[in-house]
């Protein structure tokens, strides 16, 4: 760690370092009259560069205040300095940018756009409006110009109706904070989201084949584990209701073996017990309904569907 | 200082509270120089507006201006009614040989921003993605440590997301590498932050890795 600025009075000195680009060993001479171990003495930072001395030379070391006072009373000094600084932070950004190209590069025009789309949706009207009047200075026959207007005008009127913070969603999603680790993630799930509703919707119109497709699309084309176990869970449930009950044991069976802990492996286990009734087999149907009941808390619907069943099954039994 | 506001008082310029001095992704050359107020800095990553940094009278904003031609990487607002002084690459030379407090002001924050830079050069370098993990980790942990360390552990309020951006890796990625090590039992995972164990086993991880690559 330095605590000391120096400057070279004579001799000769060089600063050692290795390149952080090519790890090779880097020897710079100071030049007299030059300072040296700046940076770390002010950003109390770790010496990067080792001065090593070459001849007999003489230094004069500063501390860090006295370096301070030297250099506001003399602006030569810090401007030439600050030149300096700049083009080794200059130098280091462009090393950096490098090696993150793989960072999505947004068009400054789409950028600029989207903040006022952001803070539009958040009814941020007068960061909002900023923003699109930015844009329209910049872009004034860009892509979305006429949107821009069309923003601006909304945004205007929404402030003097309602005020900041206030009114109508435009954009529901965006408008509820959203988990901050993972937008992408949730732009991809409403889309899964959308299509198994639709399939749920078709199941409720009692289109039992095409709500099997549907669901049947979403497993082989999703990755995501919570829709595929539910969209199984459903194509189940259409095989039931289209009588296909051979199926539908196959199905759950394999769907329990896979989601062992599935909050509705009861209502599967009723399927099953289900099509097991339905199919006259007694036996297999009335110990499965008993499993039902075992799991599943008084409380629950499905509780005294499974024991009204059951009671059905026994007394026809006895 | 009042000095100084006094005679650049012709660059001075105000913003109503709330107000965006300027938005990210716009152009810009000038930058700012706090009187009074308060400025918050802030970032929309996916649909959330992060804030990176609140700055108060006498701190220095918008100085990459200067630098390069870059659209501006954040946006600014300001907290309160905010009163700055606005410069521009063609006064800047002027007002620095006016005043060299501010000069070396901005100096010691191009200090800093170099050795930020080149820290995250070495973690971008690293070729082991679970070494660029545990070495953001290890970043973070210098910035606290003025802070006298009692234990090994520690804790960070961050989040996959910020650990992915230094690593320079796509957060799902980032996600597998944390989760393998909190299966190992060297981070634990909590939803607003993220526990080292031991961060000195960080430390030799990360030195192994970078050992290995030379």
């Amino acid at each position: 760690m330095g605590d000391k600025v120096f400057i070279l009075n004579s001799g000769k000195v060089s600063l050692n370092y290795e390149d952080i680009e090519t790890g090779q060993e880097i020897h710079d001479l100071v030049k007299t009259g030059e300072f040296f171990g700046v940076k770390s003495a002010l950003g109390r930072f770790v010496r990067e560069e080792t001065a090593v001395v070459l001849a007999d030379s003489t230094v004069v070391a500063f501390s860090v205040p006295e370096f301070e006072q030297l250099v506001i009373k003399n602006s030569r000094v810090v401007l030439k300095m600050l030149k300096v600084f700049s083009n080794q932070l200059r130098r280091i950004q462009k090393q950096v940018q490098n090696l993150i190209y793989a960072e999505e590069h947004i068009n400054p025009e789409k950028g600029l756009f989207s903040i006022g789309e952001y803070y539009l949706n958040n009814k941020a009207y007068d960061q909002a409006i900023y923003a699109f009047k930015r844009y329209l200075v910049y872009y004034p026959s860009g892509a979305s110009s006429s949107e821009a207007i069309k923003n601006i005008e909304t945004a205007e009127s929404y402030l003097q109706k309602y005020g900041s913070g206030q009114g109508p969603d435009l954009s529901p999603p965006a408008a509820q904070p959203i988990e901050a680790d993972k937008p992408q993630k949730t732009k991809e799930l409403s889309d899964i989201a959308q299509s198994y509703y639709k399939a749920v919707s078709l199941i409720s119109q009692e289109k039992y084949d095409d709500a099997y497709n549907e669901f049947k699309a979403i497993v082989n084309s999703s990755d995501d584990q919570e829709y595929i176990s539910k969209s199984q869970y459903e194509m189940g449930r259409c095989l039931f209701y289209v009588k296909k009950y051979d199926n539908c044991i196959r199905l759950f069976t394999t769907w329990i073996q896979k989601y062992p802990k599935h909050p509705d492996l009861k209502d599967a286990l009723y399927f099953i017990a289900n099509s097991h009734e339905a199919m006259a087999n007694k036996d297999k149907a009335i110990s499965i309904y008993k499993k039902v009941l075992a799991l599943t808390p008084e409380s629950e619907s499905l509780y005294p569907k499974a024991r009204k069943a059951l009671r059905k099954l026994e007394g026809e039994k006895a | 200082m009042s000095s100084f506001n006094q005679m650049f008082q012709r660059f001075s310029k105000s913003f109503p509270k709330g107000s965006i001095i300027f938005c990210e992704y716009e152009p810009g050359d000038n930058f700012y120089l706090i009187q009074s107020g308060r400025v918050k800095i802030v970032k929309i990553i996916g649909e959330i507006e992060k804030t990176l940094d609140i700055l108060n009278p006498g701190e220095i904003f918008g100085e990459m201006a200067i630098l390069e031609e870059a659209p501006r990487s954040a946006t600014t607002i300001a907290m309160d009614k905010v009163q700055a002084l606005e410069f521009n690459r063609a006064n800047f030379e002027i007002i620095m040989r006016g005043n060299p407090q501010i000069a070396l002001k901005l100096m010691k924050l191009f200090i800093k921003r170099i050795y930020d830079q080149k820290r995250r050069f070495m973690i971008l370098t690293l070729d082991d993605i679970e070494a660029k993990v545990a070495d953001v980790f290890l970043m973070l942990a210098e910035k606290e440590s003025q802070v006298a360390r009692e234990s090994d552990t520690i804790e960070f309020k961050t989040s996959i997301d910020d650990i992915a951006h230094w690593a320079g890796i796509p957060p799902a990625e980032c996600r597998n590498v944390i989760n393998h090590f909190s299966q190992q039992r060297r981070v634990e995972l909590y939803s607003d932050r993220i526990v080292v164990k031991n961060i000195n086993d960080f430390d030799r991880f990360v030195k192994s890795r970078r050992k290995t690559k030379e």
